[in-house]
This record gives structure tokens, C-alpha cells and sequence, in this order.
């Protein structure tokens, strides 16, 4: 059997207000992707884009978006992708960027990726804290990003996710 | 892993949006960022402002994303040429790490590619490039050593000036055949900055190889920065310094060599 290649694009969705990262779900950031790509590239990219294409994940705390595209055409989906600039979501206009920070070509991999770059971004936090005990969570946090609990992986993620929000 | 730049950060004398795009940069992963002032001479009385120093602008710089270092900020000037004289080398341009010209016709182009002591051309991305580059200019200035410039906020910004935009670069590309070209934002907006992987995978729309794109954020702008060292000093070899003390006169300190430029490793992105 000869499988089909995908590529994971795991994106980071940037906003102005962090609030406003509450809004994200799933088919906002589908439609946000394809209206784009029907911009960039027209009926084909259209035509490209609806084969295999979806978003396999979304987390709202974080910002962190994972999209799946099949791997022959990927390169060209993605270059469509600077050009949002808002997504519509829950009725709301929220605007926005998509920041790749990572390409992988399975699931796991990106999931290693993403605890690695989530332990990375409270480490980046530890010297903005302002009270002691914010410092001690930031710190209890960063020692629980493993992918030890590899099976309760999606508590550890959304873990990061509220400490994120506290700050 | 290399290091990401963005040559062109629009200085607007909004200090906290500055900040604030500085911030959204290092987050992104740039290391080094270059705010750009802008003179048009054919404006009557306009001024070269005098460059903010780094210090000046924000206290303490953003750490950049992944390394343990703060962020670098460098100050560049670009003079949008429209007649000869707009170009005059002065002592005022001493004050920028970087120098640009943005030349509007034909002649000016030929004359930034071959004589200017510059370090990029700035392509038009905002209107149709009213000329052709012809070869033999583009040529020499990649045997100088300048680089010629693409930014991609106006095609983000306006589906008109991305025509513009593409049309231009796939232009230009074709000439230079990929050499020599760096890509940066031109932003105003925090919003209006993409990360450095997007833009090296938007280079391929422009029509540029995969590892040429790579270098167009990467090593290409490192050797902006090292053409503009050498402007400064004797050849990047020698350079003379005041020293602080009185008591001695001013002696001549060798500065380190500048290493040779490195090439961009061609690796898949």
C-alpha cells in the first residue's frame, strides 16, 4: 500500500488583543484559508485546495492552528496564506495573521514540535512575571512539558494555554 | 538554523507603535531589524532626519524567539531618486548603518547599479516599474556587491499593488536570476508582518528557487549589513575611532577582518 503524503503547517494565529483569541474555531480559519487561496490562485488553487485539505487542530488559548495539506501541492496553499489579514469568526471580525512556525509530515512530529515550542514560550514569559507566585506556576509548568503523559497529551496543552493567559 | 532579518521597518514618529512592531519581530524570529527613513529631496526642504539610536527607542529590547539573545536594530536611509541630484553622498549619510536608493527612471537605475556607493536598489511595488532592468546594469551591481530590494506590505495591504508587486519581482528575478535579492516588509502596522518561513515560501511566488527565497531572508541580508560595514570603514578593514580620552590623540584601530560572506545553504525549507 502506498499512502497518501500530507504536510502539517502548524500556524500560529497572531492578534493584537489576546482576548480576542477566544473566537477561534475550526471553520472561521477553514473559510479564512480557502477564501484566500481562491484570492492567490484562483479556480485551481480552489481546485488544489479541495483535495485533503482541513484544519486538524485548533487550540484557542494558544493560538496554535495545525493545517493539513496534501504534500504535492502544499508550498503552493501556503503562499496564499500571508495574505489574511482577518478571519471571521462567531460573527466577529478579528484581525489577524498566520505565522508558520513549524512543517511537519505527520501528527506526531508536530506534537513534539509543539510541546518543545510551548515550553519555549513560558520560558519567554518567566521574565515578564510580576508577583512570586506567578513566577512559581510559570516555573511548575515549565517542568510539566513533557511527552511523558503522552496519552493525557491535550490536558498538558491546554495547561500551557491557560498559563498563557494569565500573564 | 540561520538567522532571520528585516531590512525595512517604516520609522514613523509613533515611538509605541515602533515598539510595539519591534516586539511583534522578535516574537516572529527576526534577529536583526533595520528602521528605514525615508527622504524624497524632490519635496522641497525636507530633511535627512537624524537617526534614532537603539537605546533611544525602546529601554530594553525584546529577546529574539528561540535564541537567548535581544533583538539588533539598525537604522538605514532611502532616498527615492527622481533627478541626479537627489543622490549627493554627504556626511549626513554617515549616520545610517545602511544606505538604499530608490531610483523612479531608467538613467538613475543604470547610474544606482553602477556608481552609486549604495547598498540596495529598491524595486517599485506600489506602481507599474515604468522601465525594463536590462541585464548589464543588473550585472554589474551584482558584481559590486549591491542587493536589490522586495517588499511585500503593499501587496499584502492592496490586491492592486500585489499585481504590482508580483509583476515586478518576477521581472527583476528573471534578470538577476535570483542573486542578490533580499526580501523585506516595509511595514507600519504590527499586523502587516509575516514570519520569516512565510516569506521565504511567498519568495517562490515571486519566482525565486527555493534556497535562493531561503538566502532572501537569511544570509543575502547579512551581507547587505556587511556591505554597509565596509562603506563606512576602509574596505571593512581599517577603522578610525575617537577615543574618549583626552590625553591621548586619536590613533587608528584595526578592527577585526570582516569574515568572507557565506553563501546560503541550500537546504529544503
Amino acid at each position: 500500500m502506498v499512502r497518501l503524503k500530507a504536510r502539517y503547517l502548524l500556524c500560529e494565529v497572531c492578534v493584537s488583543d489576546s482576548s480576542s483569541l477566544q473566537l477561534l474555531e475550526e471553520r472561521g480559519i477553514y473559510q479564512a484559508v480557502r477564501a484566500a487561496v481562491v484570492k492567490a490562485h484562483g479556480e485551481y488553487g480552489a481546485a488544489r485546495f479541495s483535495i485533503g485539505s482541513s484544519v486538524a487542530y485548533v487550540n484557542a488559548y494558544t493560538g496554535v492552528v495545525m493545517l493539513r495539506f496534501r504534500k504535492v501541492h502544499y508550498q503552493l496553499l501556503w503562499s496564499a496564506l500571508p495574505f489574511i489579514t482577518s478571519i471571521w469568526s462567531q460573527g466577529k471580525k478579528v484581525q489577524c495573521f498566520f505565522n508558520c512556525i513549524h512543517v511537519g509530515g505527520t501528527i506526531r512530529t508536530c506534537q513534539k514540535f509543539l510541546v518543545r515550542y510551548g515550553r519555549q514560550q513560558l520560558c519567554r514569559m518567566l521574565p515578564h512575571c510580576k508577583t512570586e507566585a506567578e513566577k512559581q506556576e510559570v516555573r511548575r509548568a515549565v517542568l510539566s512539558c513533557s511527552l511523558q503523559k503522552f496519552n493525557v497529551d491535550d490536558e498538558g496543552d491546554d495547561d500551557e494555554g491557560s498559563e498563557e493567559e494569565e500573564t | 538554523m540561520s538567522v532571520y532579518m528585516d531590512l525595512n521597518i517604516i520609522a514613523i514618529s509613533d515611538k509605541k507603535r515602533l515598539q510595539n512592531i519591534i516586539e511583534t519581530a522578535a516574537h516572529l524570529g527576526y534577529s536583526t531589524v533595520a528602521i528605514n527613513y525615508v527622504v524624497e529631496p524632490q519635496q522641497k526642504k525636507q530633511q535627512i532626519p537624524k537617526p534614532l539610536s537603539a537605546s533611544e527607542l525602546c529601554e530594553k529590547l525584546p529577546i529574539v524567539q528561540g535564541k537567548s539573545r535581544p533583538i539588533k536594530v539598525l537604522n538605514r536611509l532611502t532616498v527615492v531618486a527622481t533627478e541626479a541630484s537627489h543622490f549627493r553622498p554627504s556626511s549626513e549619510y554617515k549616520n545610517f548603518d545602511i544606505l538604499a536608493v530608490y531610483p523612479k527612471t531608467e538613467k538613475l537605475f543604470h547610474a544606482a547599479c553602477m556608481t552609486y556607493d549604495v547598498d540596495i536598489i529598491s524595486i517599485a511595488t506600489t506602481e507599474k516599474q515604468p522601465f525594463y532592468c536590462k541585464r548589464s546594469p543588473v550585472n554589474g551591481a551584482i558584481e559590486r556587491g549591491v542587493f536589490f530590494e522586495i517588499s511585500y506590505t503593499a501587496a499584502i495591504r492592496d490586491s492592486t499593488m500585489k499585481k504590482y508587486t508580483i509583476a515586478n519581482a518576477i521581472n527583476l528575478v528573471d534578470v538577476c536570476k535570483g542573486k542578490n535579492v533580499i526580501l523585506t516588509s516595509g511595514v507600519e502596522n504590527p499586523l502587516e508582518l509575516r514570519g520569516p518561513y512565510d516569506i521565504a515560501n511567498l519568495g517562490l511566488v515571486f519566482g525565486l528557487s527555493e534556497g535562493d527565497a531561503k538566502a532572501a531572508v537569511s544570509t543575502n541580508c547579512r551581507s547587505v549589513i556587511l556591505h554597509g560595514e565596509t562603506r563606512m570603514t576602509a574596505l571593512g578593514i581599517i577603522h578610525m575611532m575617537m577615543k574618549k580620552k583626552k590625553s591621548q590623540p586619536p590613533i587608528e584601530q584595526p578592527e577585526e577582518e570582516t569574515p568572507a560572506v557565506k553563501r546560503a545553504k541550500t537546504e529544503t525549507l
